[in-house]
């Protein structure tokens, strides 16, 4: 298959699919068990590479957990960052997705215009995390610097240029009658059998269901932001498409707003007394003692995540050592694509690009 | 229209070579060597060569033009580096296809792996020598030069499947398969599109075809048939909407994955082959060939070789046509295109076959007791 | 519905299963459990609490036992339980949990895999991400990843 190095073992009659079955593990490096040995900042590093569509979405997961378990409170300049950051790389995903989605169609044009605008994003994350793929730019306790002088206005500039695409995207895709042949109808998982394979994130929403972990369990600032969750009723590939799609513009809402908030408070980017070896970059007098690390509170940290590809869960448990006990994601990918046992039986052969291609596939985080 | 036609043009050059040639030996071989028949045989074999280079040459062109165009339909630049705005970038990558090695996967049949390739390039060339650039600018006037041609283009899904199952492997099989399904589903609507043009010239000639043309060209009161000609030459080229052969999605390369090196780029210049075959097929049947209309100013058609100038930018307009076909629209299904190909397009040219007739005769209406001369 | 109301249900429901309930933030607690229980505790919270999503399901490895966690979601309450459950090393099972929520077909096969918890009654329980017939698993604390190790993998015939 595209998207990546996974297998699917497909049992077909004629041109009908009659069983799959995902074969996955080809990009598992363990991470799990690396994380094991390192601290808490230098996992950052793997978030990067776990999933390497959405960097910064991953890095903000596993911050969020470290941060409860390690109990510290980030302040709320990092938050809105942060924020900025998730909702710029779930638009930068998105896009990804857009291009290798219409190229699976064979839709050569707006592949290179969804790259096009993506390279966007990239020149923005690289504006202020100084890497256009692996950023390692937020820490525990905060973002590691400030946005640099102008970047507010010129991510405006980017956001504005982006709605102006997404017009055009839909008309290159929608008002095709080649399209709607492709993609309607196929790839159908309902919400109840959604809901049972555990399937999350825009393929969920397709179906109807108004589940997203921004709305329902606010997390970060997401409480202090309007948006909607974008939804669909068929339920189907042209569903999942219009959702995404949705989410985009409403990220573009979250960006204007987070920009805005940001315009106006100045403030730390980092939370003070943290540890030494938490990376805080100097260790404030008189706290000697979090340099001993066994005087650091234990604590289990659970965040879930709307991430780009679906829910996205890490949970971190600290015993009180300078690094994690035990680290565990969940990965919305591997999940979703599971539960292609469910939604590709009774289709044709042709048709498994376009449904895998809308379930929007990263190696990288489903095998970790 | 000028008077100098392809074959004086190699008959000239094969008379001053062996002309030259001739002042270099005794009297008896002299003019031996400037006697017709050998230089009407050199100058045969000199049409043919240049005819070879020249529709190499196009399509060559052609792929630089399409590369060119895609890119700035796809908001980029194209080829760049090699010549001028990248003219040489062909060339350069051909060097490179014609420097690799050749592999043939051991399980592949040798002898259809090789001859598929060659069958097809050749049978894409054949079509050239009978199609007419210009007046008298074509390799042979029969009366059923279009017939030929056709027939000659219809070969292609034999080779294409030869190649496929020589090569023993199963995405080359199903891409072989696809591939022989497509063309000769799309081998009928166009054959009748063709039809409905021979009934209204009267002609399978090409020649007559196009001067048939001189009051309005085919596509106005043909232009079901247009239609059903466009999309069926795009199926039978495998351009996307049509390239399912080669959905790389879900069949790799299709029908040449175990294709490569020279191999590979006898297939592709083939593939472009036909797709300068089918652009010119379309000029010839529906656009008028080398005539312009009468009012566009004598001074842009009387200038020489004018009639091969409008002919070729006819030609490459007809081919962007293609290339922006390429650029918006993604790819159909086997099942919808097969679909489309036999409840679309048969119906859409046979009503084009009737509306064809009835033009024929609508032209006798006014002479009393007219018998339509059809066919000669 | 809060933790204690929570407990207090289950505990009458399951005496002496319930082992503790330890907060946590933003969800509405760990409960442990005793893994006898399982199978009767997972339907009880899926039928009777509405914890109709299985978010997760993984294991760690304690110095003196293996820990199998889930995280469940309410959709009505809007809330996530964690589900916690020491099993001994030396016999890590636990009932599966796939028969009440299928979607945690993959996770299991994935703490089986990784961690070596065997799940009783799973329809599948294959490797997912190591190649079958691996001799190890690799998040036990035993698997050293600096140590040279033997890689001798059977590799699938089909």
């Amino acid at each position: 298959m595209t998207h990546g190095l996974w297998n699917l073992r497909v049992r077909i009659e004629g041109e009908i699919i009659k069983d799959v079955e995902p074969e996955m593990g080809y990009l598992h490096r363990g991470i799990e068990k690396i994380s094991e040995d390192r601290h808490y900042n230098e996992i950052i590093t793997l978030m990067d590479r776990t999933c390497y569509v959405a960097g910064l979405a991953w890095e903000h997961l596993f911050i969020v957990a470290a941060e409860q378990a390690l109990h510290v409170t980030p302040p709320e300049r990092a938050e809105y960052i942060r924020v900025l950051s998730a909702e710029l790389q779930r638009i930068a995903s998105h896009l990804m997705w857009y291009s290798a989605f219409v190229q699976d169609l064979g839709l050569m044009t707006p592949f290179l215009y969804g790259m096009r605008d993506r390279d966007l994003i990239l020149d923005l994350f690289q504006s202020y995390t100084g890497g256009r793929l692996t950023y390692e730019y937020m820490r525990v306790g905060g973002v590691r610097s400030d946005l640099p002088l102008g970047f507010t206005q010129r991510c405006r500039q980017v956001v504005d240029w982006l709605m102006d695409r997404f017009v055009e995207y839909d008309q290159l895709c929608l008002s095709s009658t080649i399209f709607h042949e492709r993609c309607d109808g196929l790839g159908v998982l309902l919400e109840p059998e959604a809901v049972a394979y555990g399937v999350t994130g825009p393929m969920l929403r397709s179906a109807g269901s108004h589940r997203d972990l921004r709305k329902d369990r606010p997390y970060s600032v997401y409480d202090k932001l309007q948006f909607q969750v974008a939804t669909a009723s068929t339920a189907d590939v042209t569903g999942r498409y219009l959702v995404r799609m949705e989410e985009m513009r409403q990220s573009v809402r979250i960006v204007r707003q987070c920009l805005d908030w940001l315009d106006d408070h100045p403030g730390p980017v980092m939370a003070e007394h943290l540890p030494r070896w938490l990376g805080a970059p100097y260790a404030p007098m008189g706290n000697e003692s979090y340099l001993l690390k066994r005087n650091y509170p234990t604590g289990v940290g659970l965040s879930m995540m709307e991430e780009p590809h679906g829910e996205a869960g890490a949970y971190v448990v600290n015993d009180g050592g300078e690094h994690p006990y035990r680290v565990k994601f969940r990965s919305p990918v591997l999940i979703n694509i599971w539960a292609a046992k469910r939604y590709l039986p009774g289709y044709r052969v042709a048709d498994i690009p376009p449904i895998m291609g809308s379930v929007d596939v990263c190696v990288g985080e489903c095998d970790r | 229209m000028s008077s100098v036609t392809l074959y004086s043009v190699a008959y000239s050059i094969a008379a001053i070579l062996l002309g030259g040639l001739a002042h270099l030996f005794p009297a008896p071989v002299h003019g031996w060597l400037i006697s017709g028949d050998v230089v009407t045989a050199l100058a045969t074999v000199i049409f043919a060569a240049i005819l070879l280079a020249a529709s190499m040459l196009n399509t060559i062109l052609l792929i630089w033009y399409e590369r060119k165009l895609l890119g700035r339909f796809m908001d980029r630049r194209g080829a760049m580096h090699v010549g001028y705005a990248g003219l040489l970038q062909n060339f350069a990558d051909g060097l490179k296809l014609f420097r690799k090695d050749t592999v043939r996967p051991g399980q592949a049949d040798p002898l259809g792996f090789w001859l598929s390739p060659t069958a097809y390039m050749v049978t894409s060339l054949v079509i050239f020598g009978l199609l007419p650039i210009s007046t008298g600018w074509n390799g042979g006037s029969l009366p059923l030069t279009l017939l030929l041609a056709l027939v000659i283009f219809s070969f292609a899904p034999l080779f294409i499947f030869l190649g496929a199952w020589a090569s023993n492997n199963k995405y080359s099989l199903i891409g072989g398969m696809r591939s022989a399904a497509q063309m000769i589903a799309y081998e009928v609507p166009i054959l009748l599109a063709v039809v409905a043009v021979v009934v209204l010239a009267g002609s399978f000639d090409l020649n007559t075809i196009v001067l048939e043309q001189r009051n309005y060209w085919f596509w106005a009161p043909l232009f079901l048939a247009l239609i059903v000609f466009l999309t069926g030459m795009l199926a039978e080229m495998e351009r996307i909407p049509f390239d399912l052969p080669e959905a790389e999605a879900e069949l790799v390369e299709g029908w040449n994955t175990e294709y490569g090196g020279m191999l590979f780029a006898f297939f592709m210049l083939a593939d472009y082959l036909r797709a300068l075959v089918g652009s010119i097929l379309v000029v010839l049947l529906f656009l008028g060939g080398w005539t312009l209309p009468s009012y566009i100013p004598a001074a842009l058609t009387s200038f020489p070789l004018a009639g091969i100038v409008w002919f070729m930018v006819k030609t490459y307009l007809v081919f962007g046509l293609f290339v922006w076909v390429r650029a918006s629209l993604p790819r159909i299904r086997t099942d919808q295109l097969l679909r489309l190909g036999w409840m679309r397009m048969v119906p859409l040219a046979l009503l084009s076959v009737i509306l064809a007739a009835l033009v024929v005769l609508a032209r006798c209406l006014p002479l009393i007791g007219c018998v339509p001369s059809m066919g000669g | 519905m809060d933790a204690k109301q929570l407990s207090d249900g289950l505990a009458t429901r399951f005496p002496g299963k319930i082992l503790g309930v330890d907060p946590l933030d933003g969800t509405l607690g760990r409960i442990r459990f005793d893994p006898a229980v399982a199978t009767d505790l997972f339907r009880s919270l899926r039928d009777d609490y509405q914890f109709t999503h299985l978010t997760l399901v993984g294991a760690t490895d304690w110095i003196d036992h293996r820990e199998v966690f889930y995280v469940l979601w309410s959709d009505t309450d809007r809330l996530y339980l964690v589900l916690s459950a020491n099993l001994p090393t030396d016999a890590p099972v636990i009932a599966s949990s796939v028969p009440i929520w299928p979607s945690a077909n993959a996770h299991e096969r994935e703490a089986w895999d990784l961690v070596g918890v065997k799940f009783e009654g799973h329809p599948d329980l294959r490797r997912i991400f190591m190649p079958e017939g691996y001799a190890y698993h690799p998040l036990l604390r035993s698997f050293k990843i600096h140590e040279p190790e033997d890689l001798e993998v059977k590799v699938r015939s089909d």
